[in-house]
């Protein structure tokens, strides 16, 4: 690589980094915000049905600051320390236990979106290619109603079939690793979440649009006029792109539906985690899955704009 | 069967053709049955709200529980304490349809005001709101509406509120893209030279003249996701509590019968949230490629 194509990539990434650290500190203001003018505190929780004075006490003992900006800025500090506090439910620290069950939603959604990626990308490449056929529109058909189908129907409908088509019980994935065919376990939620969440139907569109709009731009066609590989000419603009606009527009999408997935499959993963900590009101958990949340969209938002830099150094200039 | 009519004028691409005839067929049928659900599910929330049910949907009866559908006096069946499906469905519909109104109001004024502010303004304020809107746009909805029920112990409205401000940079986009797009045209620059107030040029030339079309486009989507919000927080739990019935509720209920092979209390409701949903759906899409001709050929 060329010393010329990494600048303009560099400075991107530079600046990239820096709207990605504002925006980062925006993400933690607002969950701090929330639960700031939330009625009541972790001490109400912690302390319920002690007396006024007791809980003053408490709160003094603790060093609790009385200003906003002063408990924000303790919080942010210790955040930015990795210490995000101790769950009120478990009493556990939260960041090892985000850290653990992090990892299994990464592979849910990330896992998800390659499934995603395998099924949409033929059919729209397809459709792109030879225009609408009676195939094309069925596809497209197709993917609207699965695209509105409910995950959580969905998953059921998968979990039946495997019980009483496949034998398999009980289907407790994830931790279930002992069992024959524990990949399957590991499989099926990913597949669920990939085929129903809403991102197979926007991506084929997308793609599709996008592919055949630049399959009729001009340098295509003089690509085509002298005899060189279309697809070579098509493929940054007319695939790269929009494939990754997509993918880093759909990574909160996708979290959102993790939380379904996880609590239809009991997947140890985040989603659930925030679903007993919203049930709970276990604000320091929320707090941390949303802050790490955001962390993942906005990492997968960076790697887009470094992709689209890439292919299009001129947009380092704007 | 495919029509070029169109004319290219110095404004843009005007057809002769009225609408209906204009328009593909896909697009009409995809408008028409959504217009179909819209109809059905405001004709259901009428009779929900005026009690004008089939049956009584806090009814049980124990000695026909998970009856199929057709079943004498149960037209759609019953659940798993025997109360008639029907008629919860119906009912179903209160659980998000004011609601849904509430989150499409919501996300379609807030979007208007910010996207006029950073397509008319420009400039600093136009910063400030690409800002706010990337901002939202980090937090996965779900995530932060269960942040939201855990600070507030929000009920089903208040979570509207936030489904409606996190559906607001998308039609603020749409907007500020539909005015720089406009600024191109001499219109406005007519308007501002005839000394008409900014606040007519606003209000009458851009959003009444330009933009109803992608208003009503964005409500219809929006009521599609407050629909999906609604009936996935019901389903986990949060939001319309039993004995009221919503679909999501009502789903999850029927769950366990599912995994033993009774497949319609669960099933029902998540036809009707299917269909729902999808007519929402196509309704918006259909409605775009016709009004907006979005679709690139």
């Amino acid at each position: 690589m060329k010393l010329s194509a990494i600048l303009p990539v560099a400075r991107v990434l530079r600046r990239e980094l820096a709207v990605t650290a504002l925006l980062l500190l925006g993400v933690s203001v607002v969950v701090f915000a929330v639960l700031y003018l939330a009625p009541g505190d972790p001490l109400n929780v912690l302390l319920e049905g002690q007396s006024p004075r007791a809980q003053l006490a408490a709160r003094e003992a603790l060093g609790v600051p009385h200003t906003w900006y002063g408990r924000y800025g303790t919080w942010l500090a210790k955040v930015l320390q990795g210490n995000f506090g101790n769950s009120i439910r478990t009493g556990l620290p939260v960041l090892p236990e985000l850290a653990r069950v992090g990892v299994n939603t990464l592979v849910l959604t990330l896992g998800s979106l390659l499934l995603t990626l395998v099924i949409a990308v033929p059919i729209a490449v397809h459709a792109a290619v030879n225009g609408d056929t009676a195939g094309n529109t069925a596809a497209t058909v197709a993917a609207y109603v699965l695209s509105a189908v409910p995950v959580f129907w969905f998953g059921y409908i998968v979990v039946y079939v495997f019980i009483h088509w496949f034998g398999m019980f009980p289907l407790i994935s994830g931790a279930a690793t002992k069992q024959p065919h524990a990949w399957l376990y590991f499989l099926v939620p990913i597949f669920v979440l990939g085929t129903a969440s809403g991102t197979l139907a926007e991506l084929i569109r997308h793609l599709r649009e996008e592919l055949s709009r630049v399959l009729a731009e001009d340098y295509i066609r003089t690509a085509r006029a002298k005899g060189a590989a279309v697809w070579r000419h098509a493929f940054k603009e007319g695939f790269l792109i929009p494939v990754t606009e997509i993918m880093s527009a759909k990574i909160p999408f996708l979290l959102g539906g993790a939380v379904i997935v996880e609590q239809v499959f009991n997947w140890p993963g985040m989603g659930r985690m925030a679903w007993q900590a919203a049930q709970d009101r276990d604000f320091p958990v929320i707090m941390g899955v949303a802050l790490v949340a955001a962390a993942f969209v906005r990492t997968g938002n960076l790697l887009q704009r470094v992709v689209f830099t890439m292919v299009n150094p001129r947009a380092s200039k704007e | 069967m495919r029509r070029y009519v169109q004319t290219a004028g110095p404004v843009g691409e005007f057809s002769a053709l009225p609408l209906l005839q204009r328009a593909e067929t896909r697009d009409l049928v995809y408008a028409g049955y959504g217009l179909l659900v819209v109809a059905l599910v405001f004709a259901s929330y009428l009779l929900g709200a005026f009690g004008w049910l089939p049956h009584d949907p806090r009814q049980m009866d124990v000695g026909l529980i998970n009856a199929a559908p057709f079943t004498p006096g149960h037209l759609l069946g019953t659940d798993f304490l025997g109360r008639d499906l029907q008629a919860r469905l119906i009912l179903g519909i209160q659980a998000y349809f004011l609601p849904g109104l509430l989150a499409i109001a919501i996300s379609v004024v807030g979007g208007s005001v910010l996207g006029v502010l950073a397509g008319y303004r420009g400039g600093w304020v136009s910063t400030v709101i690409t800002y706010f809107a990337n901002l939202l746009d980090s937090f996965p909805r779900l995530v932060l509406i269960l942040l939201v029920i855990a600070a507030f112990k929000a009920d089903i409205y208040a979570i509207m509120v936030v489904v409606g401000i996190t559906g607001m940079p998308e039609t603020a986009n749409l907007i500020a893209g539909k005015i720089s797009f406009l600024r191109q045209k001499n219109f406005i620059e007519a308007a501002h030279a005839l000394g008409l107030p900014a606040h007519t040029v606003i209000l009458k030339h851009i959003l009444w003249l330009n933009c109803r079309a992608l208003l009503v486009i964005q409500a219809t989507l929006g009521m599609a996701e407050a629909i999906l919000v609604e009936t996935s927080l019901s389903y986990l739990g949060f939001g319309v509590q039993e004995p009221t019935p919503s679909w999501g509720n009502m789903v999850q209920a029927g769950a366990n019968y599912f995994l033993q092979g009774n497949f319609w209390p669960s099933t029902a409701p998540a036809l009707a949230i299917l269909a729902t949903i999808l007519g929402f759906q196509l309704l918006g899409d259909g409605l775009n490629n016709m009004l907006e001709g979005k679709r690139r050929r």
